[in-house]
């Protein structure tokens, strides 16, 4: 054994102040201590790191939800039917109408901003005629619209035979149920229709039955109303449906109303609040449950570090003993318990943006667009989770060595 | 030549239980000293005091001029990883790392981990072919003597061993007692607790310790 | 024996049992409380789904073709048939008599319009309107002991708004559709006549209504004064109804012909919109009741989804506890490994080991869980109230599936650990190794 020799590494040492400035270094040393640890650990690290990632699948997705829209959860709350109406200033009853024009302007989009859309659209020409045989005459009321947006429009329609897909099909019409039951039609017969001396003959290619007023309409295209009607190129209201919630609906509103002075447009409120209202309600729970789960995978990190703490307990009181300063130990498990909330994330924010998609097309019938600024988000809470649950190894710190390595 | 360890009625109570009551000793630089006496005489707290592993309740222990008792934590550790190599009974080694690793450990805690140096200290101890092992897959007789190189690594001015042959076989123990008479050889001073009488004529003095207190010194005549 | 050893190691060291039992109570805690919700949600939707309005619609059985736009019936008073309004009082004594919320007799008239000036005598004179003459907060009296029940369209159009006041039932008032108001210049307070085939009345304007529909170009006046102006005392149209439905399912779609006594039984007794739909027909004779599909359709909807994400939230919440739970297990057994090791050194078998083990574990799981299921319930109620304004039902039945399944995740959390601790050379682990 050669004598006790001044070596080049305790020269490197140098003063006590050199010495401790070199311990803080992340050296080479530090991240093979540990590499070791986290593969010693891997069973227990496996588990902190599911706890992390199930609750990380959480927070991504709703998350991403959140963000893709608060828009795509209200959004997808598409109000049934018509939410706006544009009507003239001046109605009474059915007999005031208003240039076919409107359409055009409507359509081009005038006065809607991006944020909104209009899903459909569709002018509508009402007016009273007089149905079936001249002896067993029957008032009805005759709607005449473009058939292929009222079918996009009222989507709980139930057609029995086909419904009308071509607005200019002047041939054929649709009947509602207690239109079709009071004329005795049904789909392939041929309604006579008039009004004021003139005449209108179609086939009836569906019979409707919409669980409201429009049971009891005939529907032909619009020009065939309006030359019924003897008002070529006017028509009664538009029924328009915009995607979005209420502030949406309302948007749209103001903007088609000043874009079209002269005329009314109004919002039909009844259901377009409560849908949104319902999900906001149900927001509040779903953050809860978020933040109940979180600290559900704090424990599961706790609980796995707790037994880590406990299969280190002398390892620490080694190291102790070595001359390992509580801090230069600390940093090794901290690093540890970042790792574990670092991959955890990760795996998290990857699962949970997979289970965002598949929530969005299964349950809202929508795809959800992944936003990946809810990685970064997500990797960054669960490591303060993970760093909250490594209290055990923090614990250790306390540990002494003298209690730890007892011999007898 | 001023002693090394100067130990002034130190005194170590763990609630009502005393388990050093008033010893005092000195020891010189590259002496063997062995500590003995039956369980439950204080020798295991004598030397977590002297290692700067415990504090003293009463009294003084000074080694290398440093009061032990009065460092405070950071110092401690300091003291622990400058002054002081342990050698263990249950060789304590770092399950999960490699024989080279633990004693490079050591190194870590000091200043910089140096690989080469720590492989020259495991081929000194005789494990050069076995520096890649896990303390499994090593005999206890080799766990202990990774404990020694590492140990030594920081060339420490004094080395405490907590009954090392305690856990070997004949075989081993020999291997490991040959060693540390290399190392007194080589001038190191070393206090050895040990309650075996064979093991305690091989050192220069015997304190021998009997309910905490100090019964006898004795020295071996060669 | 072996309760009484368990009983003793459960009630020691009650500190290292805490994680134990904080994982426990959180994540049966967490269980119960979106279990709770979750399983009530749909009915509480359907108590939310009433802000939407009535949903079904009952008119009389042998009647004309109605003249309609927009809910709003443009037929001469003398075409058509009529309804009781005397009947109505049998709506609350149906089988589903509390899932009835609210109902309002409609009735129209078209009449001729003027506006009195103070000043002049013959007052202004208007373009003719509709007289739409319904309830607002009308009192019934329901047969059979029934007592009163106060209801019209403030249940069933929850969304129309009146600027001002709505009239008063048994008051000379009306209201007037925001339109109308503007195109002819009327406004709260003034006094309008209204003449119909030779009939007249004077009533106060209270207020102006705004629905976004066909009602804005009307007038909107108490039942009673309508039925005199048309002529048609103690009679209606049209009915709407809002009751309180559970969604259309495979079950209740099915031809009731081809259902058994019992599963007729079932659908009767459940508040299918089709039962309570039949339910009405039997009491009011002479009736057509249907649904309103477009409500009906946009609470299907709203339920599939919501209710979708909540189990989804559910089970998310559920597989969080289960991870907490068999971790804290796994770590909770290792902590034991020395008492393990003295066990076994003192001869006892493996099984035996594992037995008390997992006897301690189920009993934590007994005490934490059913805590947990205590505090969860808290919670729920809370949050119900919250959201929905009603706490969810304290369903019992929850608490022993919540403890089952603690105990299956606490064993199966343990398992793993015991096996490897069970193998154990006891000598390391009693030498503190």
């Amino acid at each position: 054994m050669p004598a006790v020799q001044r070596r080049s590494r305790q020269d490197a040492g140098g003063t006590k102040e050199q010495t401790r400035c070199g311990r803080l270094r992340f050296t080479g040393m530090f991240w093979r201590i540990y590499r070791r640890l986290l593969w010693a650990s891997r069973g227990r690290l496996a588990l902190a790191i599911l706890a992390v990632a199930s609750g990380a699948t959480v927070c991504a997705a709703l998350v991403n939800l959140e963000l893709d829209s608060s828009d795509k959860l209200t959004r997808e709350f598409r109000t049934l039917g018509a939410n706006v109406i544009v009507a003239p200033a001046t109605m009474a009853g059915e007999s005031a109408t208003m240039e076919q024009q409107v359409m055009d302007q409507i359509g081009d989009g005038i006065g809607v901003s991006e944020a909104a859309e209009i899903v459909a659209a569709s002018p509508y020409l009402y007016l009273a005629a007089q149905a079936g045989e001249p002896a067993h005459a029957v008032p009805v009321i005759v709607a005449g619209a473009w058939l292929d947006q009222v079918a996009r429009i009222n989507s709980w329609w139930q057609v029995q035979g086909q419904p009308v897909t071509d607005r200019d099909d002047a041939e054929h019409c649709m009947a509602g149920r207690a239109a079709a039951s009071s004329l005795h039609l049904a789909p392939g017969d041929r309604v006579n229709l008039r009004h004021a001396g003139r005449e209108y003959s179609c086939t009836v290619a569906g019979v409707v039955t919409a669980g409201g007023s429009e049971d009891s309409q005939i529907f032909v295209s619009l020009a065939a109303a309006q030359h019924l009607a003897g008002r070529e190129g006017r028509i009664s209201l538009v029924q328009l449906s915009v995607r979005g919630d209420t502030p949406e609906v309302e948007s749209v509103v103001r903007h088609l109303g000043g874009a079209l002075p002269g005329l009314e447009v109004r919002p039909v409120r009844q259901l377009a609040a409560a849908e949104g209202r319902l999900l906001e309600r149900i927001r509040g729970l779903l953050v809860a449950t978020v933040v109940l789960i979180l600290a559900l995978s704090a424990l599961g990190v706790l609980a796995a570090m707790a037994g880590l703490a406990l299969e280190r307990r002398s390892d620490v009181g080694l190291m102790k003993a070595l001359g390992g300063s509580v801090r230069s130990i600390m940093r090794l498990f901290l690093a540890e318990a970042a790792t574990v909330g670092v991959l955890g994330g990760v795996i998290g924010s990857g699962a949970g943006l997979l289970v965002a998609q598949w929530i969005g097309r299964s349950v809202f019938a929508a795809a959800v667009t992944p936003r990946l600024e809810v990685a970064p988000l997500t990797v960054a809470v669960m490591v303060m989770v993970s760093l909250a649950g490594a209290l055990p190894l923090r614990l250790l710190g306390r540990v002494r060595p003298a209690e730890i390595l007892r011999n007898e | 030549m001023t002693a090394l360890v100067q130990v002034e009625n130190v005194g170590r109570k763990y609630g009502s239980v005393r388990a050093l009551d008033k010893v005092s000793f000195e020891v010189e630089p590259g002496e063997w000293i062995a500590i003995m006496g039956p369980s439950g005489s204080g020798k295991t707290s004598l030397i977590n005091i002297l290692g700067g592993l415990d504090r003293p309740s009463s009294g003084r222990a000074v080694v290398d001029g440093m009061d032990v008792g009065s460092l405070g934590e950071r110092e401690l550790t300091r003291y622990r990883a400058e002054k002081i190599g342990f050698i263990f009974q249950q060789f304590h080694l770092v399950p999960y790392l490699s024989a080279v690793e633990n004693v490079m450990l050591a190194q870590y805690f000091h200043s910089v981990a140096d690989e080469a140096e720590a492989a020259r200290a495991l081929e000194r101890v005789g494990l050069g072919h076995r520096l890649t092992h896990l303390p499994s897959q090593l005999s206890g007789g080799e766990q202990q003597r990774v404990a020694l190189a590492r140990a030594l690594i920081n060339h420490p001015k004094l080395i405490l061993a907590d009954e090392p042959t305690g856990n070997l076989d004949e075989t081993n123990e020999q291997i490991v007692l040959e060693l540390l008479h290399e190392l007194r050889a080589a001038g190191h001073t070393l206090l050895l607790v040990t309650h075996s009488q064979e093991i305690g004529r091989m050192a220069d003095r015997r304190i021998e310790l009997a309910h905490g207190h100090l019964a006898q010194i004795v020295a071996n005549v060669t | 024996m072996f309760l009484r050893i368990v009983k003793d190691s459960f009630a020691r060291q009650p500190r290292r049992k805490l994680l134990a039992a904080a994982a426990l109570a959180l994540g049966t805690a967490v269980a119960t409380a979106t279990l709770s919700i979750t399983l009530d949600s749909g009915d509480r939707m359907a108590r939310e789904f009433r802000s939407l309005g009535a949903n079904l619609l009952v008119r009389p059985q042998a009647d004309t073709l109605p003249l309609e736009i927009g809910g709003v019936d443009y037929r001469p008073v003398e075409s058509g048939a009529y309804l009781p309004v005397a009947d109505l009082g049998r709506l609350k004594t149906i089988f589903w008599r509390n899932n009835i919320i609210g109902f309002a007799p409609f009735l129209e008239a078209p009449v001729a319009l003027r506006r009195e000036e103070s000043a002049s005598a013959a007052g202004v004179e208007l373009p003719r309107a509709l007289l739409i003459g319904t309830w607002y907060r009308h009192e019934v009296t329901v047969p059979e002991g029934g007592g009163v029940f106060v209801t019209g369209v403030a249940s069933t159009h929850p969304w129309w708004r009146v600027a001002g006041r709505w009239f008063d039932d048994a008051a000379q008032e009306c209201v007037v559709g925001a339109a109308l108001a503007q195109r002819t210049g009327i406004s709260a307070g003034q006094v309008l006549e209204l003449d119909a085939g030779g009939r007249s009345m004077r009533l106060t304007v209270t207020g102006i209504l705004t629905t976004g529909g066909q009602e804005d170009e009307a007038v909107l006046a108490p039942l009673d004064l309508a039925q005199k102006l048309s002529n048609r005392s103690g009679q209606y149209r049209r009915l709407f109804v809002s009751a309180l439905t559970k969604p259309e399912d495979v079950f209740s779609r099915r031809e009731r012909a081809s259902m058994t006594a019992a599963e007729y039984d079932l659908w009767y007794c459940s508040p299918y919109i089709s039962s309570i739909s039949h339910q009405i027909g039997e009491r009011l004779s002479g009736v057509d009741v249907r649904p309103i599909r477009q409500i009906a359709e946009a609470e299907g909807q709203i339920l599939t989804r919501v209710g979708g994400l909540m189990w989804l939230v559910t089970l998310a919440a559920l597989l969080a506890a289960a991870i907490a739970v068999a971790a804290t297990a796994g770590t909770t057994v290792l902590e034991r490994a020395c008492e393990i090791g003295l066990m076994k050194a003192l001869g006892a078998r493996r099984a035996m080991v594992g037995a008390f083990f997992l006897g301690e574990q189920w009993l934590l799981a007994l005490v934490g869980g059913a805590a947990g299921y205590g505090a969860g319930l808290v919670l729920a109620h809370f949050a119900g109230q919250h959201i929905f304004g009603i706490s969810p039902e304290i369903r019992l039945i929850l608490l022993p599936v919540v403890l089952g399944v603690a105990a299956l995740v606490t064993m199966l959390g343990s398992l793993l650990a015991l096996r490897r601790i069970t193998r154990l050379d006891p000598a390391p682990v009693l030498r503190g190794e």
